[in-house]
């Protein structure tokens, strides 16, 4: 395997491509009883429409697809792929979010067997009209449960103000009325579309073997011909404006809740720039928003805000929004005062502000790494943007105040915010007709 | 590893656990209390203001920045409820030295500590006014706001009621009725009542430090006489009848809370069955719930069972379709069934074990899970090392379990939905 060292952070990582194309990344960690090994493709809740090929028909499936999809690769011809796992004492799991679908494990004891277990299942579909009718009493229940929640509503309502048309703004699972309608071929399209190898990247952490890794991951991959194979995944156009300044709803909450969504232009980064875009919006809304900050405390000492208020950034190279969030009795006035520090903000960004929250970066990021599992998953997140993990800490020392300057002018502009709120209800009693 | 429990003063502990595999060190000092409704509000709105200031840095903005310097320390204040215990939990996690390259930081990030329990910012003496009237606010919402999670509402709403004649039933953020009579004076008096009466559990796990030793707690702390020692909880408890509540919320999903009890206590020989058992009926994506009532029947999402060690409470939880209550219930009343007449085969049995044994040796790969490791062994005054509990789980037979299951009867169903409440299903 190729060894790609780091020497700020002190640790190394190893790198092979298979020859059916799929790429295995191995994070050694010395002294750790777990063992981690994360299976992800890149193919998640914003790629329902896709062409397999240049010219190719365009596959428009059901929304909360990709989702789907990874509920039924558990669903083995002999028998449940949790009770294999569970023999061999290890936890599996998977999850889907906007870009990736993931299937995870970890154990203690007979990793070798367990990762052959994983790579095998998530390559071997095996889907009946019986089995993907029943998937769908128990993804209902998962969708039901979220619309109980009602900062998952806030947050989504929050999405579907700032996007007209990027799928960003759909539900990761669906609607009940989407998934109804997905069928066995509907599932094998996105299968074979986006489950090919070289579309995929497995990454391993933990004290372990890196002969014997990559033998058990050869005797475990599927064969597959070696061809150059890109999905192309399609996306319509998306306006710079946002499609609703304000978007207020109704819950059983005890306070209203608000997110303010800031809408990036500055996108079609990757790699590096991409990186040190997102740290850089993050050390400002750190500045502007962290509890160390004064404006922080001016509004927490009026009783604006509480604990729960905070703000981040988070995107990829076609979307990406900051949200500033929390609970509070006057969302409104919160929203106003935010907006004047879009505009008033010399007394929170300065180079001594800048200096510190940098350093509790740099802090943050090395304690990330007692964790097997913020290792992998920020491996597994970064690397669909070209980005390596142990590469952060550079991005992070090499940023410069000047550099926040510049992305503050560009970013928090008033013009791409959306507001929403979720109001409680006032009386519990009261349905509004037509509710299902 | 390297663990060790010195004796500090009456009723105080220091507990080391020395390892160099971390990139961070951790620090806890836990003042443990009855779980008592006349000093739960108090004790949770204490950790809301404990934390807003020290005597160096007066102001929350300024410890916070601090802490920032300090390459963004994690410094926390937290109530919690383990058993019938109350704890008050100060601790502080920190990027190691080694892997900062500054060998500057580590004595301010101790005293911080220190001070964010032993030396508050107290003008005049007390808490200032201003702060405290802030924070009774921030808990009233604090403790409203737990409408907003449906699921753990249940949970807390089943307990409520199922253990109504026990200090169990207190929630642990405290009430918002008990807070108006709160002020800066009562609240002070009551912070130093707890630091001269409570016992005292300090955790550190990390490398080797010469700054963690006896100085961590102020002399005028090391010699106190008046320490009150929370007993063991009560688990024996009768019942007549089964109790069911059903609420109405406006909700899209019904969810469903069973509270059953048994008999085996923790220092029980028959305990490890029983968190066998647990596992095997509702302890994960293996379990007998988890396939019968999601993978078999499409019934939930979510499905499963908790044992609660101190109280030998287990607690199921579900989200289902309100129209299919009695259908499940019937469903999993049947799993239970199987359970006690050992319907259940040797591969079960070695799953569940291997289960809880992965989760159990995990624990040491996290400095915080091992700090609370360390202190749940206290509480329950268990000498045993991990790898004897791993043992004694592994021990564990068929008829243990059956006999184990046996002792499980059900107290209450708590059942949440948007459906009208028949008169029949409320007792």
């Amino acid at each position: 395997m190729k060894k790609i060292r780091n020497s700020t952070l002190n640790e190394e990582i190893f790198y092979e491509e298979l020859e059916n194309g799929i790429k295995v990344f191995f994070f050694p960690k010395e002294g750790f009883t777990k063992k981690y090994a994360i299976f992800t493709t890149n193919y998640g809740s914003l790629h329902s429409a896709f062409k397999t090929k240049e010219g190719g028909d365009i596959h428009n499936l059901p929304k909360g697809i990709a989702h789907f999809l990874e509920h039924k690769l558990f669903e083995e011809e002999d028998g449940d792929v949790f009770s294999k796992f569970a023999q061999n004492g290890a936890f599996v799991n998977a999850y889907t979010n906007f870009n990736q679908t993931s299937y995870l494990f970890y154990s203690t004891d007979n990793f070798y067997d367990n990762l052959k277990l994983l790579i095998e299942f998530v390559q071997n579909p095996y889907l009946t009209d019986e089995n993907v009718f029943k998937e769908k009493g128990i993804i209902s229940q998962e969708i039901e449960m979220y619309l109980d929640n009602p900062k998952w509503r806030v947050f989504f309502n929050c999405l579907r103000g700032l996007y007209h048309n990027h799928p960003v703004r759909d539900d990761i699972a669906g609607t009940v009325e989407s998934i109804l309608s997905i069928n066995k071929e509907d599932l094998m399209t996105a299968y074979n579309a986006f489950y090919h190898p070289s579309n995929m990247v497995l990454f391993v952490v933990g004290e372990l073997d890196k002969d014997e890794l990559l033998k058990t991951i050869n005797e475990a991959g599927r064969k597959y011909e070696p061809v150059e194979y890109k999905p192309i995944r399609i996306f319509e156009f998306e306006p710079k404006e946002v499609k609703e300044k304000l978007v207020e709803d109704y819950m059983a909450t005890s306070k209203p809740l608000f997110y303010i969504g800031i809408k990036d232009n500055e996108l079609g980064l990757f790699g590096r720039e991409a990186i040190k875009k997102d740290v850089a919006t993050n050390i400002i809304l750190d500045m502007l928003f962290s509890d160390s900050s004064d404006f922080y405390h001016q509004l927490y000492n009026e009783g604006l805000i509480d604990k729960s208020f905070g703000a981040y950034y988070t995107g990829k190279d076609n979307y990406g929004h900051s949200f500033i969030v929390g609970q509070t009795n006057d969302p409104k006035l919160i929203y106003d005062k935010i907006m004047d520090v879009f505009t008033e903000n010399k007394m929170y960004i300065n180079e001594e502000n800048f200096q510190r929250i940098k350093k509790k970066e740099i802090g943050h990021f090395l304690m990330g790494f007692n964790s097997i599992e913020f290792i992998a998953n920020n491996l597994t997140d970064l690397y669909f943007q070209d980005f390596l993990l142990i590469d952060y800490l550079d991005v992070l020392n090499d940023i410069e105040f000047k550099d926040i300057q510049e992305r503050l002018k560009e970013h928090l502009n008033k013009e791409y915010t959306t507001l929403s709120i979720v109001w409680p209800n006032k009386n519990n009693d009261i349905k509004e007709e037509g509710d299902k | 590893m390297i663990i060790t429990r010195s004796k500090l003063g009456n009723g105080l502990h220091l507990n080391k656990v020395i390892t160099e595999k971390f990139k961070s060190n951790y620090i806890a000092i836990n003042l443990i209390r009855p779980l008592d409704k006349n000093e739960v509000t108090t004790n949770s709105l204490l950790s809301s203001i404990l934390g807003r200031g020290t005597e160096s840095y007066s102001s929350k903005a300024l410890l916070e920045r601090r802490l920032e310097e300090l390459y963004g320390a994690n410094l926390n204040v937290t109530i919690s409820k383990r058993g019938e215990r109350h704890i008050l939990r100060v601790s502080i996690e920190w990027a190691d030295s080694r892997f900062t390259g500054d060998n500057s930081y580590e004595e301010d990030v101790i005293s911080l500590l220190k001070d964010t329990l032993f030396n508050p910012f107290l003008p005049k003496g007390l808490f200032e006014e201003s702060q405290v009237l802030q924070e009774k606010k921030n808990l009233i919402s604090k403790i409203e706001s737990k409408v907003n999670d449906k699921r753990s509402l249940a949970l807390n709403r089943c307990i409520e009621e199922m253990c109504k004649e026990e200090a169990f039933s207190i929630y642990q953020l405290g009430y918002v009725e008990d807070i108006s009579p709160i002020d800066e004076k009562n609240l002070t008096q009551h912070y130093f009542d707890l630091l001269n009466t409570s016992e005292i559990e300090v955790v550190y796990v990390g490398k080797d430090n010469q700054h963690i030793d006896s100085n961590i707690i102020p002399q005028a702390y090391l010699n106190r006489d008046n320490i009150i020692h929370v007993p063991r909880e009560d688990i024996h408890k009768t019942i007549k009848q089964e109790l069911k509540i059903v609420e109405k919320e406006d909700i899209n999903q019904g969810k469903l809370v069973i509270g059953y009890r048994s008999t085996i206590g923790y220092e029980d020989k028959l305990y490890s069955a029983l968190l066998v058992g647990n596992e095997i009926f509702g302890g994960g994506p293996n379990s007998k719930l988890f396939k019968e009532i999601r993978e078999k029947h499409s019934l939930a999402y979510y499905v499963g069972s908790n044992l609660i060690k101190h109280k030998s409470i287990i607690l199921l939880d579900a989200g289902i379709d309100s129209n299919n209550y009695d259908k499940t219930v019937l469903l999993i009343d049947s799993q239970l069934k199987n359970m006690i007449n050992g319907d259940f085969t040797e591969d079960e049995i070695d799953i569940a074990k291997k289960g809880i044994k992965t989760s159990s040796m995990s624990i040491i790969d996290n400095p915080q899970l091992m700090g609370e490791f360390t202190l749940g062994k206290i509480l329950a005054n268990d000498q045993r090392t991990l790898e004897e509990m791993i043992q004694d789980v592994e021990k564990v037979t068929k008829d243990e379990i059956v006999q184990a299951m046996k002792t499980i009867f059900i107290d209450t169903f708590y059942f949440m939905t948007s459906q009208e409440v028949k008169a029949d299903e409320e007792n």
